[in-house]
């Protein structure tokens, strides 16, 4: 149990001592030296061994038993493919070197082991590790060396590190998608009707009640009438992104999960920061979803809903069916899906109907492996016709499909849907 | 890391420099132990060229040992027959101790050869040097943490030369070189005690 005195956090453990590697050696050469010398009757073989001899007679029996030490996260979340460092506190032992090396878990990239020099009684080291994909990650276990001062003796005690919850990296996205009918709330994007922005609209002619500031003098003067200057609105937009985390095909770290999820990721991050209201929809085994909101605890939740919905094949009632909540009326829908599950693409089809906007980012960029045989290449060629006749199907209704290939920007795809206002037509 | 999903190993947790230094200086010390004991080859008993095989195959594996532990770990995203391979042959070098297999080859190599103290004497030295850069390799420590060593090395030494010299003393004629040694000896012998001692005396502190 900690004293009162200890940091909160501090921990005990049992060191366990050994022969270091390294007086292995010095045996083995002490050993093969005089046996040699024995048997060969050649008293420089005794000779060789002496400097490993002497070495060897510093050791001594009594050792600490326990280890004091605090581990800290600098973060409990991360981003894959980005660093967590390690903050290891070591109470007391201080007339000994110790070596912190890390034995990663699934998907964690440890580097070399940090060595921590003799000196202080409370010693600080930071362990660098790098979660390399999303997801709730055991970091591993942090094995602690101590090692004497004449390197012939290690004490190991070993401590499993904290879980730490990893999010996808978000695609890169720098433009955006704006529709040409906004709902009448304030944000940013310039709206087809005249308003308070910095955008400029048009010239008309002054009307009682219009503002004296907002006067265009080359333009009155030219008239012979006050004419005034008009802007656009400017005007948020509601995003609502779903997530079709049903289906994961593909190598490890490039299925088609994980595009979906760093997709989906880019495009809240953007639309966030682009002052939009955005909301998520998870197409899991269950459906899980947040209205649109704005702000960064909202971007937080969004990505943690993300997180937390575990993804599957179940079969659920009502799947097709997008609830009304999650969809606010004039929405953009933004689909990450390799559209895999018929479910899904029924649920696009009832909201196209519904009158909103869709664009779906395709994510699938493996095929169904096959043997080579006749039968096999003729059922890998009807799949790949299924797969076109479905996103055809989709295009004929009015639902844009792009590919990405989850390596590029997601601004190459989308570039069509970008570089002019989407037309939202019932 | 790569848009592919693929890591690369974070820069800062690297410093594969130093520790590439290190271990080409463990493989120098190696090759040097092993060319000195086996010098000249034709010169060694039966079984000398396969001694001399086994000793550099062991050297090799033990510097492959060091290269793995020092690589930066990282668990497959996937089992693949690249994985397993790679696993296989990480367990193949970690399985058996190559130093320590290398240094009794290096040994029975020297004795393999007739005797001669002053070569025996200098690979004494040579053969240390390759275990403290071997442990220097393996556990990243710092040159420094030798300098506790300095004086068991110093005296060890000493007793080495003490050793090889009255190794030597038989084949030496009668006369005043003679007496001489074994002044040298004796002195060698008190230096290598007056070092030695107070570092086992204060090994406890």
């Amino acid at each position: 149990m900690a004293s009162p005195a200890e940091p909160v956090g501090t921990r005990h453990l049992p060191l366990r001592w050994g022969l270091s590697a390294y007086a292995r050696r010095l045996v083995t050469l002490v050993l093969a030296g005089l046996i040699i010398a024995i048997v060969t009757r050649r008293a420089e073989f005794a000779g060789l061994t002496a400097p490993a001899l002497l070495m060897l007679a510093t050791w001594r029996p009594d050792r600490a038993a326990q280890l004091t030490v605090r581990v800290s996260l600098d973060t409990p979340t991360a981003v894959e493919g980005t660093e967590v460092l390690v903050t290891v506190e070591l109470y007391g032992q201080d007339e000994l070197d110790a070596r912190l090396t890390v034995d990663p878990g699934d998907h964690i990239l440890a580097g070399t082991a940090v060595v921590v020099p003799a000196g202080h009684s409370r010693r600080v080291a930071r362990v660098a590790l790098e979660p390399t994909r999303w997801g709730r990650r055991s970091l591993g276990v942090l094995v602690i060396t101590y090692t004497d001062r004449y390197r012939l003796a290690e004490g190991r005690a070993v401590l499993e590190l904290p879980e730490i919850q990893c999010r996808p990296l978000p695609a890169g996205l720098r433009s955006s998608i704006v529709l040409s009918r906004l709902p009448s709330r304030l944000g940013e994007h310039p709206a087809r009707s005249t308003g308070d922005g910095g955008e400029f609209a048009g010239v008309r002619e002054f009307v009682p009640g219009d503002r004296q500031r907002r006067i265009n003098w080359p333009a009155t003067t030219r008239h012979g009438t006050v004419h005034l200057t008009t802007f656009a609105a400017e005007r948020t937009q509601n995003v609502v992104v779903i997530a079709d985390e049903t289906t994961d095909v593909g190598d490890p770290g490039s299925t088609s999960l994980d595009f979906v999820l760093r997709g989906a990721a880019g495009a809240i991050t953007r639309y966030l920061a682009a002052r939009d209201r955005v909301g998520l929809v998870i197409f899991a085994g269950r459906l899980s979803w947040i209205g649109p909101g704005q702000g960064q605890r909202h971007h937080q939740r969004l990505l943690d809903l993300m997180m937390a919905t575990p993804g599957g094949w179940e079969r659920a009632v009502g799947l097709t069916r997008l609830p009304r909540a999650a969809l606010p009326p004039g929405s953009l829908i933004i689909v990450f899906s390799p559209l895999l599950d018929p479910r899904l693409i029924e649920a696009l089809r009832d909201v196209r109907e519904r009158g909103f906007s869709v664009i779906v980012v395709d994510v699938l960029n493996s095929e169904p492996g096959h043997e080579g045989s006749r039968v096999s290449s003729l059922a890998g060629r009807l799949w790949r016709l299924e797969q076109e006749a479905i996103r055809f199907s989709l295009t004929q209704i009015g639902v844009p499909v792009v590919h990405w290939d989850g390596v590029s920007s997601l601004d190459e795809p989308l570039a069509p849907y970008t570089r002019r206002v989407l037309v939202a037509h019932r | 890391m790569k848009r592919d999903g693929t890591a690369q190993a974070p820069a800062r947790l690297a410093p594969l420099r130093r520790r590439g230094l290190r271990l080409a200086a463990a493989a120098t010390l190696g090759a040097a132990v092993i060319w000195w004991a086996a010098y000249p080859v034709s010169g060694g008993g039966g079984g000398t060229r396969l001694m001399l095989v086994i000793a550099i195959a062991a050297g090799a594996m033990s510097l492959a040992q060091l290269a793995v532990t020092a690589t930066v770990t990282r668990h497959p995203d996937g089992l693949t027959a690249a994985d397993r391979i790679a696993a296989h042959a990480t367990g193949l070098v970690m399985m058996l101790p190559w130093a320590e297999l290398m240094t009794v080859a290096v040994l029975v190599l020297e004795a393999l050869h007739s005797s001669r103290p002053w070569h025996t004497a200098v690979l004494a030295v040579a053969l240390t040097g390759y275990l403290l850069a071997v442990h220097l390799a393996e556990t990243d420590a710092g040159a420094s943490t030798l300098r506790a060593l300095l004086p068991l090395l110093s005296a060890g030494l000493g007793l080495t030369a003490l050793s090889v010299g009255s190794a030597a003393l038989p084949d030496l004629p009668a006369g005043p070189v003679v007496t001489l040694i074994r002044i040298g000896a004796v002195a060698l012998a008190a230096v290598a005690a007056g070092l030695a001692v107070p570092v086992w005396l204060g090994r406890g502190q």
